[in-house]
């Protein structure tokens, strides 16, 4: 009795093995070992020739070079930051919005999903490239152009307004990157109608019976109950926005592969990654902690 | 099962009376939904009005939004354009069709399989390598470009299809969803039922966790598909006949301004095949999204 069983766990143990094997091969050979190796870049100096590579170990020496010998890495890193700090809360907004919007029930609401979720099927790769790289797609894309707003151009109107430089030019970007905002929303507003549907229908039911408004019942009852789906979409948005191929960083660190030099290129990501990760852990703990932990009691 | 779609029939009911509202109301609710869904769908209906726009309206300045004379010229002058191709257009979109199915199948069953063993042990080695899972969904391609080709040309699978497909098979992103879709839908009773009545572990696999979490695995074919489609070999292919579509659409876009027409019109046929594959797995997308946000 006893040896069958263990022969029943053995037996489980090997298919477990037998089936996971293909992906974990593959997670190595194409993933593990490349990041070791990209990580062992970041701390030697590397030559590359036909099929191989000589690293020479150098310390901090990439690191250093990147903080304080090169042009514009920590500018880059500066500006990636600062567009951040508004493109993640204003996506996770929208979506929100959106999503709020989405779920009510009315006639033709998949038709509207399906639209909001056309842009996460459609904009990638090439397609996305002639989409924007046609002129007046692009012109239209950016809604300051003269065509799509009939001659109101957004800078000379704030200028007017006698703003101060930063202001303007933070309001023309925003302007500028509506469209690429709107079409970063796709996966989060699913995420929330998603969210918004495993919120039990009691909960808005005891709100009408104690004369909340709907105002209230927003703020009461469905933020507090999307708080673990926030969290998700705001991981989701901030992978998808720092990964970005035009962001300043990734853009320099893309340059600077093109033009063979590894080892300077993997230490910009790196400090890059690690600092983002930093970030994001920080600021995930604080939403945990101090925003959405006064609600749970 | 039954009586869970009863009981979301009753709560539909139920909520349905919720959302009656004011006219003033129902009408600022409409336009703000008419108005960000505009936003949604400008470029797309721009990029099909202008592949039907003659060469003198394209080259208008101030450019127009809508056409004024509707021509197929751009469609039509396609397979003159593809003539001109190094290979026939036909091997590109063999390639194209051939790398994109590969992928999609193969993913869905290793990270099928890789989910099925990471949500039935409770080892702390696997617990690990979820772990490692979701820390990969981190990274990007870019950093790991060039150690990746030094693997591909060891393992000789440069200049072959297998330098599309092997890298693409074991993305991160199949396994975490279909891990969290299967911890939440399907039954440990069940399968500890079908284990009793002596199915093996292939059987339960194929013919009880796979038939339930179809949802997840028809999400996975759409994300899957959708990158598998826009593949475009960068310095790891050498030989024009096995590049893929996007490629044959750059050379017909460097032949000058004067084919943006047709450059448009090939962007619009480009984006058929990963519309249609939506169209089939609509309905389950949200539902696979839902059971990713929650927690284990």
């Amino acid at each position: 009795m006893k040896k069958s069983l263990k022969d029943f766990s053995q037996k489980k143990r090997m298919y477990g093995r037998m089936f996971i094997l293909p992906w974990v091969i593959g997670f190595i050979i194409f993933f593990l070992i490349p990041v070791v190796q990209s990580l062992i870049f970041v701390f030697s100096k590397v030559s590359i020739g036909d099929t191989n590579f000589d690293t020479e170990f150098v310390g901090l020496a990439n690191i250093r070079y990147i903080f304080f010998e090169s042009a514009k890495y920590v500018d880059n890193l500066y500006d990636a930051l600062i567009s951040f700090s508004y493109s993640i809360p204003l996506v996770v907004a929208l979506s929100l919005i959106v999503g709020v919007l989405l779920n009510q029930k009315f006639r033709g609401r998949i038709v509207f999903r399906s639209i909001f979720f056309l842009p996460v099927i459609i904009a990638t790769g090439v397609v996305m490239t002639y989409i924007q790289g046609d002129a007046t797609a692009e012109a239209m894309r950016s809604g300051s152009a003269e065509m799509s707003t009939n001659g109101i151009d957004v800078t000379a109107i704030l200028q007017g307004m006698h703003l101060s430089k930063e202001i303007t030019n933070f309001l023309v970007d925003f302007v500028n990157r509506i469209f690429d905002l709107f079409w970063d929303c796709g996966v989060q507003i699913v995420l929330f109608i998603s969210g918004l549907q495993s919120i039990p229908e009691q909960l808005y039911e005891v709100c009408r019976v104690e004369g909340a408004n709907k105002w209230e019942e927003f703020w009461y009852v469905t933020f507090p109950m999307l708080s673990g789906t926030t969290i998700l979409v705001i991981v989701f948005t901030a992978i998808e926005v720092f990964t970005d191929a035009s962001n300043t960083v990734m853009r320099q660190a893309y340059t600077a592969m093109q033009q063979q030099i590894y080892d300077q290129s993997a230490a910009m990501l790196w400090v890059y990654f690690a600092l983002v990760g930093a970030i994001l852990g920080l600021v995930i703990l604080f939403l945990q902690k101090a925003v959405f932990s006064k609600w749970a009691t | 099962m039954k009586e869970r779609k009863l009981r979301l029939k009753v709560a539909k009911k139920k909520s349905y009376k919720r959302f009656t509202r004011s006219t003033a109301a129902n009408i600022i609710f409409v336009s703000l939904l008419l108005l960000a869904g505009l936003f949604m769908v400008l470029p797309l209906i721009y990029s099909i009005v202008t592949s039907f726009k003659p060469l003198d309206e394209l080259l208008a300045f101030p450019p127009k939004f809508f056409v004024t004379r509707p021509t197929m010229h751009n469609y039509t002058v396609l397979p003159s354009l593809l003539d001109n191709l190094q290979v026939p257009f036909s091997r590109y979109a063999f390639n194209s069709l051939f790398i994109s199915v590969a992928i999609t199948v193969g993913h869905i069953l290793i990270a099928g399989m890789a989910a099925f063993t990471l949500s039935n042990c409770k080892h702390k080695f696997i617990s690990t390598v979820f772990w490692g899972v979701q820390v990969a969904l981190l990274f990007n391609g870019y950093t790991l470009g060039i150690p990746q080709y030094i693997i591909f040309s060891k393992l000789g699978i440069i200049d072959t299809y297998w330098v599309y497909i092997l890298p693409a098979l074991q993305s991160t992103t199949g396994v975490f969803l279909m891990k969290q879709y299967m911890d939440v839908s399907v039954p440990k009773a069940l399968m500890e039922a079908a284990l009793l009545d002596g199915a093996g572990y292939y059987r339960i696999f194929w013919n009880l966790v796979m038939p339930l979490v179809k949802p997840a695995w028809l999400t996975l074919a759409l994300f899957a598909f959708r990158d598998a489609w826009a593949i475009q070999p960068s310095g790891t292919i050498f030989s024009e006949s096995l590049k893929t579509l996007p490629v044959a659409m750059n050379q017909i876009a460097a032949s000058g301004i004067a084919r943006s027409g047709s450059v448009m019109a090939a962007t619009v046929l480009l984006m058929i095949p990963p519309i249609a594959v939506y169209l089939v797995s609509q309905s389950n997308v949200m539902e696979t999204m839902s059971s990713a946000g929650m927690k284990d």
